[in-house]
């Protein structure tokens, strides 16, 4: 027996054991960089804010509510074969309906991602970045998080106001707040947004124009709200022309000269796309801009559902309208050279959607674009949406006006579009321009919307008196029936309850106090 | 059988014995009288099993004084020199060594074997006891005991087996895993798993062991000698931070002193679905689609297929589950030698085993190697290793392209090949026929294969200081090395056209190592024995993986990554550490008179998954057993052999959550404006802090009879405080599942009670010579029960959402078990005009009911008609409630083995009750406004008929349903505002279900054809696994494992598990 070996070895073991100092229990993540270690400096602020403009946090909202709510909702058109489509083609929507719920879902993403911005620039940023690098920053995830809770108050009208998420981990079920509160956030962060954003910056971000021009948008929208009869709020439509006019008049951007172009990836982020989101190519499912899905047959790029344009939609689009309907959806017998170039260019088949059909990879010199990823970086505000904007505060509670600024700027939108000014406006001539110029950008239900809140009779019989059924077309003659897409044939018509659609199903189950009346946010 | 009986058969046994005893006694004797001082002489001897006289091979015979040793041949025959009156040390493997007198120049010696179940060791962690000195819950299962049901993994041989652990097949895919919860469910995120230790190594939770990476399957069931389950908190609290949900301990088996024996086992089998659900053929699907075109009352105007115009004169059509299940064999083989002197043991094991799947694209295979060696390297120092070698090849193909779910959803009208030998594919060019592609072709053509080598190690060194105190020191790893390949090449499969294809390739390793030493020692005082052990301990898991992909290869044969299109490629990648855990702990055993036995444990756990201040916490646990038997007052009662009562009481903590959740991670994420930017990947919480868990037990063990009636009876009450869980938060707090959502954060919600008892009885029936029938049963209760949920007071709640209705069907909430189903009650169908009158009908957001119409946004006739449960008239969310757990209140295990001469004979059943299922199949399935194939059962849908023929379809007074009882919807087109698939008891079922999960027969060949073959030992058997099932449940199987305990019993399109029928053989060489 070797005592002396008996007594090393041990020792060795129990230097071993010494040697476990503390840090073996420190194990950062070498794969991700912790928020503590984050924000050093302005470049980092950079990176945080870009990730506000587009990937997975804004897939769930653009992926299908962005389109369905915004236009099949308001009659632009129907997605075939897709019982939750039909649903809100019919506005007979459940609380189950998958789109309504991904739309939530999405926009409360979007939220969440900016709150989290927000409190680690507040919380972590170096002393070394400079205070209007740090304002800067925090004001485009204020845009960004305006934005989101707009489309919230639009869709849902009172909705729980999240601020901090991390506080939902002490006390997680919230109750609604009151819509007049909610807009009230909006406008805040909007304003703050106007104030801190610079006036340029690189394509494709956010500046105080787009908060302003945003910012008339919302107040146009609040103008209707709660006013009884068909009169709007008069210091909200001043407020909204005072906003939307300033960036017609002193943003010096103007509109991009072609109506197609806009919507083609060689043309992203032009200066008249104020606020659009910026989607990266060869991402995978869930992370990318997904609207080629309805795409139809262009070699590599399939899609598989079908937005089918509104009969009611075609009817708008005058003889000498040709540039803006082919931009936005075709008809059969429509040739398109830049899609599937290679092949020769594409020949519709059937009506169907144009706007965000962009080609293949090959056609935008983009080798890991797919279906999952498109590379359109579709605007969510266009200078074109604020110019009408404009002209709509303009004309306020009157029935026409041929004021110059509100004619100079409402007509520029047609001039470029190929088509005759107009040498007075009314609501109804408006309405149309925007559904025209906007359609399938998202936009019609929410102007509907903002009609129904001063006038819910009109914006009631706009969508009930329409032809919204699908049509085929052949040897230039549409004829209105649902044919072969499905569409239902027969519809209950829609009611003021329609103007608001529910909380999802799963959401009142996990939080039953969202069904209690709203309560204040501002005490 | 009366008391006077249970005396006379005791006496009985006891004489016998005692007669055996004598006979020895007598023949010791007389070999001490016949001794005289001779010098040395050959002494031949032969060596004979007591019980049956047969000779025993190999058996170690040892003179000793003169330290000369010998061992027996095969005819158990052996010579030594030595003088008479001298004597041998006769030892042998599993029987007890005797010392015996030379007493003349040939002897017979017989030697008796061990009482088993009394001196059976046990492993407690970081050292073993003899069963009867446990103080803790512990249950075990022999390897031997596992190998009656020939699993392709072990962890499924448990089912039924071990009292109070509650074991649930998740996939019947080939290498699938299961889940297994102990005495309850008290975690509710992933990890809720037991721990696994496999010859002191720890073998780290698997995410997700259902998709074919379970790692417990690349151990080889044959090679396994015991595996002990330690269930109570003082028998887990000594493996401190992972073992919260027990832990299963597993120890493969060793050389032993002796000649070398060789065993081969084998067998081949095949495998069937024993079920296939009854979908509609040709015949019944185009009669239901002409029926739902031509539907006048609410407006399918379209979809009329004018081939299905005559329905009586088309075919069955095509079987798609048919096409898919194959009859699919499985074959085994295992060569294992061990041996050793007495200073060096070894085993080395070798095994082929190869499963195909029952659906197509889905097979395993496993290469496996296991060294096993120990060694006494000086009188002070024993040194060993335990390696194993896996090679697993793994086909998940089937599960990864759902072709299961796909084979239920096509149409019996799509072929699965076309005239010209290509595979078929809807051909319907309508747009609401989606061109789902054929999932044979699928199956064929799509690659996913998973390799994985896999390295388990653990070397150990053992140092002697004295006769008491001894120092181990082990070192262990388990690194695992795994690739996936997969290929999706391009094809036409009718309308469904892929005209790229792609590949990607992933490599990953994880390498978990630990390194542990400890002190112990052991004395017996007079009355006392004592044993203290103290040590430290420090374990580390590290990964690295890296993936690319590629689009665009020249052919659908060349797929390595390298001929894709270059421009085209992505890649991907991560690393890191963690969790890294350390441990100081230690354990007082003291018993005395052999009547009182108290075991004490102490642990401090470091882990590094939570914030700084939280990392370390202390866990403590206390046994006390007292063996009753041993007091003077049951000394004389001869009928109980054993009886001893546990007490245990334990504070456990819990550590199992990933790494990091206590700080905002961000992740690098493509994007349009600046190439790259850093989305916030989870909503962290740095509060997170350890799960505590309280755990009583009380329990009690028999043995009677001598030994022929057994039991152990278990009752137990576990509260888990500061519940850790990734808590689903509302959607609005951006954490939901899906795209672009932060993960939920880690916290520690409220607390969770489980309750129950478990139950083994086991008992020969009967015993003679030439007949044994032996009986196990196993039973297990448990109650679960959430105290609280923290935050959001009494609205708290985990709900889960059903993805095929978007609904939550499950939901939580204080004062119920984990993971109740939940949603409304089924109240018939809309048939007649007072209903629309009389009944709740849903709502809208404002509170108004929907309009009567057959239009779309209308509730009509054939809609799905709901209780009001809070009698307000209206049907809404509050109507809502809870429908049943789906989790067994009882689980049952039931064998019966018998032995008849050569023959054996084993039934093994298996039983659930009380659980429920949902049955997401059935309500896409069953649902005929739906575009996808259907259940036969479907087509007793809703028929609507009208009052007065020449009336208004559309008038609610004029209509009325032909068949009132059905629960299958009309035939209306956009009847959805009713939501008649919502969450409702419609789709919960009765799981329970009794099994007979096998049947084997085997016939041991007998000596007097053995000796002419040269074979020791040679057995025989076929089986049959799953052999059948009775249930009430309508779909494949109601046996739903999950892993995650918010989705219990979630039947979504689940991998069937096989009816297995084998034969084979296990043969010994030599002894």
């Amino acid at each position: 027996m070797n005592s002396i070996n008996k007594i090393i070895i041990p020792l060795l073991l129990l230097v071993a054991i010494a040697g476990c100092k503390d840090s073996f229990l420190d194990r950062p993540s070498e794969s991700q960089i912790s928020s503590n270690n984050f924000y050093q400096t302005t470049s980092d602020l950079r990176l945080a804010t870009a990730n506000l403009y587009g990937g997975s946090l804004w897939w769930n909202w653009q992926n299908s509510p962005w389109l369905e709510l915004g236009d099949v909702l308001g009659g632009n058109g129907f997605v075939g074969y897709y019982a939750s489509s039909g649903d809100l083609y019919a506005h007979s929507i459940s609380a189950q309906n998958d789109i309504l719920s991904s739309g939530w879902a999405g926009l409360y993403n979007v939220i969440a991602q900016c709150n989290t911005t927000i409190s680690g620039i507040n919380q972590y940023a170096a002393s070394s970045v400079s205070a209007t690098d740090k304002n800067a920053a925090i004001a485009e995830a204020k845009f960004v998080r305006g934005v989101a809770y707009y489309y919230l108050a639009i869709y849902w009208g009172a909705v729980p106001i999240i601020e901090d998420n991390s506080a939902l981990v002490q006390n997680p079920l919230l109750k609604r707040n009151i819509v007049t509160d909610v807009y009230k956030f909006i406008t805040n962060d909007l304003t703050y947004a106007a104030q801190n954003l610079p006036t340029t910056d690189v394509a494709g971000r956010v500046t105080t124009w787009s908060a302003q021009g945003m910012l008339g948008k919302v107040y146009l929208t609040m103008a209707g709200l709660g006013q009884n009869g068909v009169t709007r709020n008069q210091a909200y439509l001043d407020s909204a022309k005072l906003y939307a006019g300033n960036v017609c008049k002193n943003s010096g951007i103007e509109l991009y000269p072609s109506y197609s172009n806009l919507f083609k990836a060689q043309f992203n982020d032009v200066p008249e796309d104020l606020f659009a989101l910026q989607w990266a190519p060869g991402v995978g499912w869930g992370k990318g801009n997904d609207l080629q899905t309805m795409a139809p047959n262009m070699g590599d790029i399939q899609g598989w559902s079908s937005m089918n344009p509104s009969y009611d939609l075609y009817q708008l689009y005058t003889s000498k309208d040709t540039v803006r309907r082919k931009a936005t959806f075709m008809l059969s017998g429509d040739y398109y050279p830049e899609l599937n170039a290679a092949a020769g260019g594409y020949t519709a088949g059937g009506q169907g959607l144009k706007k965000h059909i962009i080609g293949n990879a090959k056609d935008n010199n983009s080798p890991t674009m797919d279906i999952w990823s498109s590379i359109e970086h579709n605007a969510l505000l266009r200078l074109a949406d604020v110019y009408l904007i404009y002209a709509e505060a303009i004309l306020g509670n009157n029935a026409t006006t041929a004021n110059a600024d509100a004619l100079l700027y409402f007509n520029k939108v047609r001039i470029r579009a190929g088509v005759d000014p107009d040498n007075i406006i009314n609501i109804d001539s408006i309405y149309k321009e925007r559904r025209i110029e906007l359609a399938f950008e998202g936009q019609l239900w929410p102007d509907l919307v903002r009609l129904s809140y001063y006038n819910p009779d009109k914006a009631l019989n706009f969508v009930n008196s329409q032809q919204s059924v699908t049509f085929s077309y052949s040897k230039g003659v549409a004829t209105p029936g649902n044919g072969t897409t499905g569409a239902p044939a027969n519809v209950v018509p829609a009611t003021i309850s329609s103007f608001t659609l529910q909380i999802p199903a799963s959401e009142l189950s996990t939080d039953p106090k969202l069904a209690d009346p709203a309560v204040p946010y501002y005490k | 059988m009366n008391e006077k009986h249970v005396i006379r058969c005791v006496r009985r046994v006891t004489k016998n014995l005692l007669n055996k005893y004598v006979i020895l006694a007598v023949m010791l004797c007389s070999f001490g009288l016949v001794s005289a001082q001779n010098p040395d002489v050959k002494v031949t001897g032969t060596v004979l099993d007591q019980s049956n006289g047969e000779p025993l091979i190999g058996v170690s015979v040892l003179v000793k004084s003169s330290k000369q040793g010998t061992m027996t041949d095969i005819n158990g025959v052996f010579t030594v020199k030595a003088k008479v009156g001298e004597t041998l040390k006769v030892t042998y493997v599993g029987y007890a060594a005797q010392e015996v007198k030379v007493s003349s120049p040939q002897l017979k010696i017989r030697l008796k074997e061990d009482t088993k179940s009394l001196d059976e060791v046990v492993v407690i962690g970081y050292g073993t006891v003899k069963r009867k000195d446990v103080t803790g819950s512990i249950s075990s299962v022999t390897g031997k005991d596992l190998l009656k049901t020939q699993p392709a993994t072990f962890d499924q041989a448990l089912q039924g087996k071990v009292a109070g652990v509650v074991v649930q097949q998740i996939s019947g895919q080939p290498g699938g895993g299961v889940s297994i919860q102990i005495h309850g469910v008290s975690s509710v995120n992933g990890t809720n798993s037991p721990l696994y230790v496999i010859d002191g190594i720890i073998i780290p939770p698997s995410s997700d062991p259902g998709n074919g990476s379970n790692p417990l399957s690349s151990i080889n069931p044959s090679e396994i000698e015991s595996i002990d389950v330690l269930k109570d908190a003082s028998a887990t609290a000594i493996y401190g931070s992972q073992a919260t949900n027990g832990v299963v301990v597993i120890t493969t088996k060793r050389g032993k002193t002796g000649a070398p024996k060789i065993t081969y086992d084998f067998y081949v089998g095949y495998q069937e679905v024993p079920k296939k659900l009854p979908v509609v053929n040709l015949q019944q699907f185009a009669t239901l689609l002409d029926a739902r075109a031509n539907e006048i009352y609410g407006g399918w105007s379209w979809d009329a297929r004018p081939q299905f115009a005559n329905p009586k004169y088309l075919g069955t059509g095509t079987d798609w589950q048919g096409a898919l299940f194959r009859s699919a064999p499985t074959t085994n083989h295992s060569l294992t030698i061990s041996g050793g002197d007495n200073t060096t043991q070894y085993l080395l094991s070798t095994s082929y085993f190869d499963q195909q799947g029952i659906a197509l694209g889905s097979d395993f295979k496993r290469y496996s190697v296991r060294l096993n060696l120990d060694n006494k390297t000086t009188d002070w120092l024993k040194t060993g290793t335990s390696l194993q070698l896996a090679h697993i090849d793994e086909d998940v193909n089937a599960t990864q392209s759902s072709v299961i779910k796909t084979a239920l959803d096509l149409t019996p009208d799509v072929s699965i090949k076309n005239a010209d030998g290509t595979y078929g594919g809807v051909t319907n060019p309508s747009g609401v026929v989606q061109p789902t592609p054929n999932p044979i072709a699928l199956a064929l053509i799509n690659k996913d294969k998973k390799l994985r080598n896999q390295l388990f190690g653990n070397i150990y060194a053992e140092i002697q200081f004295t006769k008491d105190l001894s120092l181990r020191n082990e070192v262990s790893g388990n690194f695992d090395f795994n690739t996936e390949d997969k290929f999706s090449p391009s094809y036409t499969l009718g309308l469904a056209v892929r005209t790229y294809n792609d590949a990607s390739y992933s490599y990953g390793q994880n390498i978990y190592t630990s390194v542990r030493d400890y002190l112990t020692y052991s004395h017996s005082f007079k009355q006392y024995n004592l044993n203290v052990m103290a040590g430290h301990e420090a374990q580390l898991s590290t990964y690295q993986n890296v993936s690319a992909a590629r689009k665009y290869f020249p052919s659908n044969n060349v797929t390595s990554i390298s001929s894709g299109d270059a421009t085209t490629a992505t890649n991907d990648g991560s690393k890191g550490s963690g969790p890294a855990l350390e441990a100081y702990f230690g354990r007082v055993y003291l018993s005395w008179n052999d009547k009182y036995l108290v075991t004490g444990n102490l642990r401090d756990d470091g882990c590094s998954n939570f914030a700084v201040g939280n990392r370390w916490v202390l866990t403590y646990s206390g046994a006390f057993a007292w063996k009753i038997n041993n007091e003077e007052f049951l000394k004389n009662v001869k009928v109980i052999n054993e009886l001893k009562l546990r007490l245990g009481y334990g504070l456990t903590n819990n550590q199992g959550i990933p790494g990091n959740t206590y700080v905002t991670q961000l992740t690098s994420a493509a994007n349009g404006l600046s190439g790259t930017a850093q989305f916030q990947g989870n909503l962290a919480n740095p509060y997170v802090s350890w799960e505590t868990t309280k755990n009583y037990n009380i329990g009690l063990d028999g043995t009677f009879l001598n030994s022929r009636l057994n039991f152990s009876f278990d009752i137990y009450d576990r509260t888990t405080d500061g519940l850790l869980l990734q808590v689903p938060l509302p959607i609005y707090s951006g954490t939901t599942s899906g795209p672009g959502n932060m993960a939920a954060p880690y916290e520690n919600v409220g607390s969770v009670s489980n309750k129950g008892f478990d139950l083994r009885i086991s008992s020969t029936n009967i015993s003679n010579k030439n007949f044994t029938w032996k009986t196990d049963l196993t039973i297990s209760h448990n109650e679960n029960k959430v105290l609280s949920l923290g935050a959001g007071g009494s609205d708290a709640n985990l709900s889960q959402t059903n993805y095929t209705n978007n609904e939550v069907a499950e939901k939580t909430v204080v004062g119920k078990p984990i993971g109740e189903f939940y949603g409304y009650i089924y109240d018939g169908i809309f048939a007649t005009a007072n209903d629309f009158k009389t009944h709740a009908l849903p709502v809208d957001q404002n509170g108004k009911p929907y309009p009567i119409s057959p239009n779309a946004g209308g509730i009509w006739y054939g809609d799905r008609k709901f209780k009001d449960l809070n009698g307000d008239g209206v049907i809404d969310s509050k109507d809502q409630t809870f429908l049943g757990s789906p989790r067994p209140t009882f689980q049952f295990g039931f064998s019966n083995s018998f032995t008849y001469k050569g023959f054996d004979l084993n039934i093994f059943f298996s039983a659930n009750v009380g659980n429920k299922v949902l049955n997401q199949l059935a309500i896409t399935l069953n649902d005929p406004q739906n575009h996808i194939s259907y259940l036969t059962s479907a087509l007793d849908y809703a028929k609507l008929a009208l009052v007065n023929p020449n009336g208004s379809a559309t008038d609610v007074n004029n209509v009325y349903v032909t068949n009132p009882n059905t629960s299958i919807v009309g035939l209306r087109n956009y009847a959805t505002v009713n939501d008649n698939n919502r969450s409702s008891n419609l789709f919960i079922e009765d799981g329970s279900f009794l099994r007979c999960k096998n049947i084997t027969l085997g016939y041991r060949l007998p000596e007097n054809i053995l000796s002419k073959i040269h074979l020791y030992s040679v057995r025989v058997y076929g089986s049959v696994t799953n052999a059948f099932l009775i249930t009430k449940y309508s779909g494949m199987d109601p046996e739903i494992g999950s892993w995650n305990p918010l989705q219990a019993g979630w039947d979504g399109g689940y991998y069937p598990q096989s009816r297995t029928f084998t034969i084979g053989a296990n043969i010994t060489f030599s002894k």
